[in-house]
């Protein structure tokens, strides 16, 4: 057998170092190394997941020990930075949505733009002047947002309804809202229609699951929803469901 | 405790479920702050690690892969990392990647292999083909965080033996686990 060559791929110098990574044997320095690594070599990240799979039985010699409460408070202080509590459907965020400041700072010039425009219209050009068949809609878009904002007018009972439609270029990308409960894959609620016309109407079937509890999630995914019927893109944003 | 229901807790977790991540911790904090305090041996940072741990979990739920990891192996990996670096930032040691690296010879011979494949996949039947002292250098260095240096001064054995001894029994424990 040779002598292992550094510029090569050795794999059971790979395995070697994967396993005294997974040991915990390695120097503060060589741990940061193998963890560089980890991050761009996923032939090498399987190699240690490996590892920590196969010696994870070690796990039954740790003796499980109550921490003292006050650590807990102090995670849960910790995490509330990044995290507002419970809102009724406005829910958490994953990757930045309804709370995300980064994007209701993007979209803010959109459409305080927008409404100004709008307000403009509506007080003088729709009031006196009836639409003969159209309707007034206006695209929210901010720069590297995930979704748009859909502002609809409807000029017969003055309602201005706002719906979210995924971002990017027409026929890309839709956002699908799922239900998810407990212990159950999630269920596709249907698409949100692009146009930000309409709603959703909940399924027959559907409707006695959607209760207090219920977690609505919506994903980005190809256009038109999902190809395989489950949740394929990413999920920006989700909350629980529960009477306000 | 059931796997599958940690899994789906850090799958909540992952959403930002704040009322999942208290269910998690409840059901998990115990066993990552026994895994923090045996490494780490105090326990004011061992409350200070478990900490960091389940900042970490808050914040990485969304890397775990149901597939390919035991969800409670996933999170004791995060606790024994964090208690490691610790470790390791408190009581320094030399970089050895490639010190001493002498694994060159046949790993086994063929009616140890034959021996093995007898014995599955378990890593309980792997380290029973290893020598006992060895053996045991491998669970120390794992449930208590030791490094090279340590563990040679505790089994009185110089450096090079032991980083041969923890390199070769690896190599015998993968070649074992992948029958």
């Amino acid at each position: 057998m040779t002598a292992p060559d550094k510029e090569m791929r050795d794999p059971r110098r790979d395995e070697v170092i994967a396993g005294e990574y997974v040991l915990g044997v390695l120097s503060a320095e060589d741990r940061r190394n193998v963890e560089a690594r980890l991050a761009k070599d996923r032939q090498f990240a399987a190699m240690v997941n490996r590892w920590e799979e196969n010696l994870s039985t070690f796990n039954d010699d740790y003796e499980a020990l109550q921490p003292p409460p006050r650590a807990y408070s102090a995670i849960e202080q910790r995490i509330l930075g990044a995290a507002p509590p419970d809102a009724a459907f406005s829910g958490k965020v994953a990757g930045g949505f309804w709370n995300s400041l980064a994007l209701w700072r993007s979209l803010a010039l959109a459409s305080l733009v927008t409404s100004i425009g709008l307000a403009l219209s509506m007080s003088t050009l729709l009031a006196p002047r009836p639409m003969s068949g159209g309707r007034l809609v206006a695209d929210l878009a901010g720069e590297n947002a995930t979704i748009n904002l859909v502002a609809r007018y409807d000029e017969a009972n003055g309602a201005l309804r706002i719906t979210p439609v995924a971002a990017g270029k027409e026929k890309e990308k839709s956002l699908e809202l799922w239900l998810v409960e407990d212990g159950k894959s999630p269920v596709s609620l249907g698409v949100l229609p692009q146009t930000g016309e309409g709603e959703l109407a909940v399924p027959a079937v559907m409707r006695g699951r959607l209760v207090q509890g219920a977690v609505l999630a919506v994903s980005v995914e190809p256009f038109g929803g999902s190809p395989t019927g489950a949740v394929t893109g990413p999920v920006i944003a989700s909350g629980a469901a529960r009477f306000d | 405790m059931v796997g599958s229901d940690i899994s789906y807790l850090i799958g909540r977790v992952s959403l930002k479920d704040r009322k999942a991540f208290a269910v998690l911790y409840e059901k998990s904090a115990s066993k990552l702050f026994g895994i923090c305090l045996r490494i780490l041996r105090d326990r004011s940072e061992a409350e200070e690690a478990l900490q960091d741990v389940y900042v970490k979990i808050w914040q990485r739920a969304d890397r775990y892969v149901e597939s390919e990891t035991n969800p409670m192996a996933w999170l004791a990996a995060i606790a024994r990392n964090q208690a490691i670096d610790l470790v390791r930032a408190r009581r320094p040691v030399a970089s050895d990647i490639d010190a001493a690296y002498d694994i060159a010879d046949p790993l086994m011979t063929p009616e140890e292999a034959v021996v093995l494949r007898s014995e599955g996949r378990r890593i309980d039947g792997c380290m029973e083909t290893l020598e006992p002292d060895r053996a045991l250098a491998v669970r120390r260095a794992y449930i208590e965080g030791l490094s090279y240096e340590e563990l040679a001064e505790i089994h009185g054995v110089p450096l090079n033996t032991m980083r041969t001894w923890l390199r070769r029994s690896l190599l015998k424990l993968r070649e074992c686990m992948s029958r």
